[in-house]
């Protein structure tokens, strides 16, 4: 695509796609263009402060309804034209950037909270709605989404479920693919389609499933149903230090065997607590690792299982007990790092190399991946944390940081340090039991890793890429379709 | 480079998406390039190609900010992407780059004589600013609570204190209006200024020291001198919705006085909307916003309207008139100011 504006051409589908949507929900300017062209990924962010120029659509569309949705495939079908739906931006992997122009497909303008149905306990919204906005929305009739990442005031509900994303509360109250009853898409040749109304069923494979986590690149998901929760009478927190990082991990792993259901556990390597916790949450606290849980609920249980989880801490991994105030400064805190001045920034190189794992497996792809990095790029810091636990393991959140002095000022260069360590500890994740990743996606950044993560299945992927998606017009250079 | 200042702003807000779910005019227009990241991530643009500020719709984005301020108070290290848009319009306006509409409305404001005139007696000086000439309720309210109170006091019409210049971009015009306006109300040897328009409070308290200018009077914000009037309120104002203002709230800090006001005034207070963090001024901070994009400022009326528990029964009272005048013209909803509010429950 990107077609030059005195190309005929150019205004004969600007004026197909204001028939499609209005008038006023195409745009062409410089602002528009240059809004959709950056994400939350390092890569464009850092083509940009050197003076670069971030790839742009030639279009950017806010459609209003599916119907809408429907009728703009419709017509990048017929002049094959990529599409890239955009939600709030906030993507880490580049997944929603426009690297072959086209359509950019801005769904914010679907922002209606359809239904609460309180017998249920669903909300059903179109998917262009800000999480912030529907949790607000929620929390004024007494409810919760209980889906709260720290992207929650940018990113749509859309995002979420493209991407399978993830939220503090998610080792209770699950990741987004827990939280959906049922989906409603527009398919890459305009059809509207919707999965079944509820998510426990013995109707053959799970379609919405399929959708979640696709990315754009298999639909535009426009409409969703979730499940929505009672605002708990009571959330506690507390915190322990341990004396090294395995024990504070067999301590979380003890956590969840014992089936007790904290809501968040939170663990920092050794690195992290000392700068991290320190830094973000005002404790100084020494030197171990730092783990944090929490329960929510009817107060007399959470008060129970606090009691049965800090006999774990204490008695058979003597914890040093932070008290409810070590916990509740995590919890009040949660979002701060995110804000400029705690965040890494450019000139910095840094990223999240999300990896979740088993049990049996996480503490060797933390290592692996902390050695290979160490031996090939010294001049880095590799930390990490642990984020999203559940029954069987946990995610590994390790982050490397590159000093803006250890940063090429040449892009070109910058981007292929940035790549080199992504395939040194993706590789060695892979190879060590890890599958990358939990909740950040896959996009543009991961994408060339697929194959050899899915090995001989990804074919299948592949196959239904092309059934649904002929012309290949649905995200195009993403997921490693 | 007047932007320059803002440098630690624009590198920290290009790639900050902390905010985005309170930027007012990105809500309504669902554009990227309405919200604090991608207006902070042109202007990083500008620090490196000065040419870019001659980009006509990188112009008009900038002139599209509504301005309220609610990135910076919502923000933990209080990073400033407003006074950036501001510093941008001055470096757009000082590129002799301004669009027609802009510099129409700065033609009209610089053809405003800068002193009001006053008339009456007593220390207290109510100035009614143009804003607030337009709200006639407003000021006959506040007339009949001093009234009520039995203290005498003068007024302070017309006139032109540079905001309206000041937001558009033209400093040094807004810096002359200002000190020709203080130089009329220090002579005036008035102790008290109290103003109804938070636009015209902000720039008495705050755009005049930052110009230099100096005034004698103490600054009051309406609801903060109504609070201090011996004055019995007989009538409770019931169930109402407050909506805050972007110049006493995301400005000045000041959520203090109008809620003891409604307290005093037997006001509960109900939560409006969903949440209090954002803006619902219509485009309060950007003052002429309505004169620039009517469009959007309709816009964002109506999305206030859908947010209303009940609009056509709500008694919604605000701070500002600009905010009233706004409501009432795009909306169904029934708005009163706080001024209004204390003199029905008298």
């Amino acid at each position: 695509m990107s077609l030059p504006k005195d190309n005929y051409m150019f205004e004969m589908i600007r004026t197909e796609l204001m028939d499609a949507v209005g008038s006023d929900y195409v745009n062409t300017g410089d602002s528009d263009k240059f809004g959709h062209s950056i994400d939350y990924y390092w890569i464009p962010e850092m083509w940009h402060d050197r003076g670069r120029e971030t790839k742009k659509p030639d279009f950017v569309v806010h459609p209003g309804s599916a119907e809408e949705v429907a009728k703009v495939l419709k017509i990048a079908n017929q002049y094959k034209i990529p599409v890239v739906t955009w939600g709030g931006g906030s993507g880490s992997q580049g997944g929603a950037l426009p690297v072959f122009g086209g359509i950019v497909l801005d769904t914010k303008r679907m922002n209606k909270v359809l239904k609460i149905d309180e017998e249920s306990l669903t909300v059903t919204a179109e998917t262009g709605i800000i999480a912030r906005h529907l949790e607000w929305h929620v929390n004024k009739r007494g409810y919760s989404t209980m889906h709260l990442p720290a992207s929650i005031a940018c990113a749509t509900i859309g995002g979420f479920l493209a991407h399978r994303g993830t939220g503090v509360l998610s080792t209770k109250w699950g990741k987004i693919e827990d939280m959906v009853m049922s989906l409603e898409v527009v398919t890459p040749n305009g059809e509207i389609i919707n999965t079944l109304p509820v998510p426990r069923h013995a109707s053959g494979p799970d379609m919405t499933m399929m959708f979640l986590g696709s990315e754009g690149t298999l639909g535009v998901i426009t409409k969703v149903t979730l499940k929505i929760h009672p605002i708990p009478e009571a959330r506690k927190f507390r915190a322990y230090l341990f004396k090294d990082f395995h024990t504070a991990m067999s301590a979380g792993a003890d956590l969840m065997r014992s089936r007790l259901r904290p809501c968040a556990v939170r663990l920092y390597d050794e690195t992290e607590t000392l700068t991290h916790v320190k830094k973000v949450f005002g404790m100084d606290i020494g030197t171990g690792a730092y783990l944090v849980f929490g329960f929510d609920g009817k107060e007399k249980i959470v008060d129970l299982e606090m009691e049965y989880a800090r006999e774990i801490m204490e008695k058979k991994y003597k914890g040093r007990d932070l008290g409810s105030k070590g916990g509740d400064l995590w919890w009040e805190n949660k979002y701060k790092f995110f804000y400029p001045g705690y965040m890494f920034h450019i000139p910095q190189a840094f990223g999240t190399l999300d990896t979740v794992a088993d049990f049996a497996h996480i503490e060797k792809v933390y290592w692996a991946m902390k050695k290979a990095g160490n031996e090939n790029f010294p001049q880095a810091r590799f930390i990490g944390h642990f984020s999203h636990w559940y029954e069987w393991g946990c995610m590994l959140y390790a982050r490397f940081i590159f000093e803006g002095k250890d940063v090429p000022q040449d892009a070109d260069k910058a981007a292929e340090l940035y790549n080199r360590v992504w395939d040194v500890a993706i590789r060695e994740a892979i190879a060590n039991g890890g599958v990358i990743n939990e909740h950040h996606g896959v996009g543009l950044k991961l994408g060339r890793y697929m194959k050899d993560l899915y090995k001989n299945s990804f074919p299948i992927l592949q196959g239904i890429k092309k059934t649904l998606d002929p012309n290949n017009i649905m995200n195009p250079g993403k997921l490693g379709l | 480079m007047n932007i320059d200042k803002f440098y630690d702003s624009i590198k920290a807000c290009r790639f900050c998406f902390m905010c985005r779910h309170l930027s007012g005019v990105g809500n309504v227009t669902f554009r990227e390039a309405d919200t604090p990241r991608i207006r902070a991530a042109m202007l990083y643009g500008v620090t490196l190609d000065n040419s870019k500020l001659a980009n006509a719709d990188f112009i008009d984005t900038i002139y599209s900010s509504d301005l309220s301020a609610a990135c910076r108070f919502h923000c933990v290290n209080s990073f400033d992407e407003n006074g950036m848009v501001l510093a941008a319009r001055r470096d757009i306006v000082e590129a002799g780059l301004a669009p027609a509409d802009v510099l129409a409305l700065a033609e009209t404001s610089k053809s405003i004589d800068a002193k009001p005139k006053i008339s009456g007696n007593g220390e207290t000086l109510y100035y009614i600013d143009s804003c607030t000439a337009s709200a006639a309720s407003e000021y006959k309210a506040f007339d009949k609570i001093m009234k009520k109170a039995g203290v005498k006091y003068r007024v302070a019409k017309g006139g032109n204190t540079g905001k309206i210049l000041e937001t558009l971009g033209f400093a040094a015009d807004s810096a002359q209006k200002a000190a020709e306006f203080a130089d009329a109300v220090n002579k005036s040897g008035a102790k008290t200024i109290v103003v109804s328009n938070p636009a015209a409070y902000d720039s008495l308290a705050n755009d005049f020291k930052a110009r230099g200018v100096k005034l004698i009077p103490k600054v009051m914000h309406a609801s903060e001198f109504l609070l201090q009037l011996k004055v019995k309120f007989a009538k409770k104002a019931g169930k109402i919705y407050y909506l805050e203002s972007d110049f006493l709230k995301n400005y000045n800090s000041n959520l203090k006085f109008p809620r003891e006001l409604l307290r005093k005034l037997g006001a509960e207070a109900a939560e409006f909307g969903t949440n209090s963090e954002e803006s619902y001024t219509c485009g309060e901070g950007a003052v002429v916003l309505d004169k620039l994009r009517p469009n959007i400022v309709e816009k964002m009326a109506k999305y206030v309207e859908e947010r209303a528990d009940n609009p056509n029964a709500d008694k919604i009272v605000v701070a500002s008139p600009y905010t009233k005048i706004q409501l009432s013209k795009n909306s169904k909803l029934k708005v009163y100011t706080l001024t209004e509010l204390a003199a029905a429950c008298i």
